[in-house]
């Protein structure tokens, strides 16, 4: 509370009182009564006043500061009316109902809101799971009727469902916690998933794969590290060069077991290599490369990752780009549910 | 023997497709019209493996999985387009095989029915292949020629496989190369001339001759 300004509101009252003072003491002067009595009169009535002036500041500065406390300690703060002790006075009473409406309107929007959300986030779920059976028939429509228009169309259908794919994770990247099941998975296992998925996309441009399998294993969700690594190839099959190489390789650091994704394409600029991660950044590639480039895909790589306790780091060198995906050992449990 | 898969999928292109794909790698596929699906057609069938999908109309895959697993043990797949973990569970709490989310890769498909069929239905003696004389010992990785015998690669021996599987067809380089692809070698465009290479010299080492011919920009045939 700010005591200078509480003090010039209260002048008004002490410009009264001293105004009483001097009529009193006018008056008593005029019935004649000594100086001293005057004086010990007046003494007393500045003596009470003072204390009264001084013990409301504080009982109102403590009564404040508690107030702003409770609502520091709060999380949502808008429930402040909620959990704040019902005022005595009559115009923090006003004050306190005023509170409580403006709380209450705003729950309402929010849950309105929420509600909208999440309603959308289910039609979008939804939306994905039915447009997968007919991406199904199609898919084994042209596996069945192999020629090469058929295999061109497979391509674009694993584009597709790429595209439809991160739909899905974008909703669910919201709301995680019912959405995940942390396994134990093989590393090479979900690469090799991956790789599958990819199939057609990879042959077409004639990647080369170099796999370094080992039999690491971590504890993580296998679809997600999948849609992930997904969404690596995509990347590294959009920017490549002539003659394009994908490696997969682990390091171990310690407890730490990292996946490599290396490729052999343009790389990515110094300048651009920190942003790579942020939404919507294309970078000098995503402009050049006459890609559809929508930065979305390695903005939610690192969103996944992050809601599932992988780190993911980026490094390129002029040419080539090594993307790793950091799994931590020993914490990484705790890590994922905390 | 031909191994019976029963399809049970309400939508009718993934069934004629389904049951296209499973014949033409020599099952015996037979779908279900009928939903809510009836116990006794599935029974009459007796099918060696089940494919289910989740999302049916009348009941769901679910129902019918527990239904099925009152009175047999036939391997179930589960085909559905939701991948949720909760899906997954119950799937495999209620006595399902193994999972594949749509759109599934057909390769891992057919992998899967086969580990599967294998699984339940042991044979005995050893898968031997065999063409214009020349055998091709699957369990050992090994071609053999008149008592006389060489070892495989890995690389090699698939291609073999593929080869034998389609003898008499042109079998295109882009075709071996994707069926290796699905096996998880993934060999490119140079590397599959140095195998083929490499299987000739073996070929000729043994003494067969002349026994994968190339024809010129469509492929090789045996």
């Amino acid at each position: 509370m700010n005591g200078k300004l509480y003090w010039k509101q209260k002048l008004p009252v002490i410009f009264l009182n001293f105004l009483c003072m001097t009529a009193l003491a006018i008056f008593l002067w005029v019935t004649g009564n000594s100086f001293d009595s005057i004086f010990l009169i007046l003494l007393i009535w500045a003596v009470i006043l003072t204390a009264y002036l001084v013990m409301s500041y504080y009982t109102r500065k403590v009564q404040i500061e508690k107030l702003l406390k409770l609502a520091e300690q709060l999380e949502e703060r808008y429930l402040l009316s909620e959990v704040m002790e019902k005022p005595e006075r009559a115009d923090d009473q006003v004050y306190y109902r005023l509170l409580k409406l403006a709380g209450k309107s705003m729950l309402e929007q929010v849950n309105e809101v929420r509600r909208e959300r999440t309603e959308y986030k289910e039609y979008v779920e939804q939306w994905v799971h039915e447009i997968k059976t007919p991406i199904t028939a199609m898919k084994l429509l042209c596996e069945n009727n192999h020629s090469q228009v058929t295999k061109e169309l497979l391509v674009e259908l694993e584009k597709v469902n790429c595209y439809i794919e991160q739909a899905l994770y974008y909703a669910r990247s919201e709301h995680t916690e019912k959405d995940y099941s942390v396994r134990e998975i093989r590393l090479f296992d979900v690469v090799h998933q991956s790789i599958a998925e990819n199939k057609y996309l990879l042959l077409k441009n004639g990647v080369g794969i170099d796999l370094q399998e080992t039999d690491d294993t971590v504890y993580s969700d296998e679809k997600w590290l999948c849609f992930i690594l997904n969404q690596l190839i995509v990347n590294s099959v959009k920017y490549r060069t002539e003659q394009p190489i994908l490696k997969f390789y682990i390091e171990r650091q310690g407890n730490q077991v990292i996946l490599c994704v290396q490729d052999n394409g343009i790389g990515i600029d110094a300048d651009d290599l920190q942003r790579i991660f942020e939404k919507g950044f294309t970078g000098k590639n995503g402009r050049k490369a006459l890609q559809n480039a929508t930065g979305i895909g390695l903005y939610l790589c690192r969103r996944l990752c992050d809601k599932l306790g992988i780190g993911i780091c980026a490094d390129s060198k002029g040419s080539g780009t090594i993307l790793q995906l950091i799994f931590h050992i020993n914490d990484f449990i705790q890590r994922v549910q905390g | 023997m031909k191994y019976r898969i029963l399809i049970i999928e309400d939508d009718v292109v993934i069934q004629t497709q389904l049951r296209n794909l499973l014949a033409g790698n020599g099952y015996e596929p037979e779908v279900i019209n009928d939903f809510p699906v009836s116990l006794e057609q599935l029974k009459s069938f007796q099918p060696h493996l089940i494919l289910l999908d989740i999302k049916l109309p009348g009941s769901d895959g679910f129902s019918v999985c527990s239904q099925i697993r009152t009175f047999s043990n036939v391997p179930i797949i589960f085909v559905t387009s939701c991948n949720t973990d909760m899906d997954e569970l119950n799937s495999i709490m209620l006595g399902g095989d193994a999972f594949l989310t749509k759109p599934y890769n057909t390769a891992i498909l057919l992998a899967k029915t086969a580990s599967l069929l294998r699984k339940a239905y042991p044979v005995t003696g050893q898968e031997i292949l065999s063409c214009h004389g020349v055998a091709l010992h699957l369990e050992s990785s090994k071609i053999e020629y008149e008592g006389r015998q060489t070892d495989l690669t890995k690389n090699e021996l698939k291609i073999l496989y593929y080869l034998f599987k389609h003898t008499g067809t042109i079998c295109a380089r882009a075709d071996i190369m994707e069926y290796l692809w699905d096996n998880q070698l993934y060999v490119d465009d140079n590397a599959l001339s140095v195998n083929i290479g490499r299987i000739r010299d073996k070929l000729s080492a043994i003494g067969v001759n002349d026994f994968i011919k190339t024809k010129h920009r469509q492929g090789y045939t045996i």
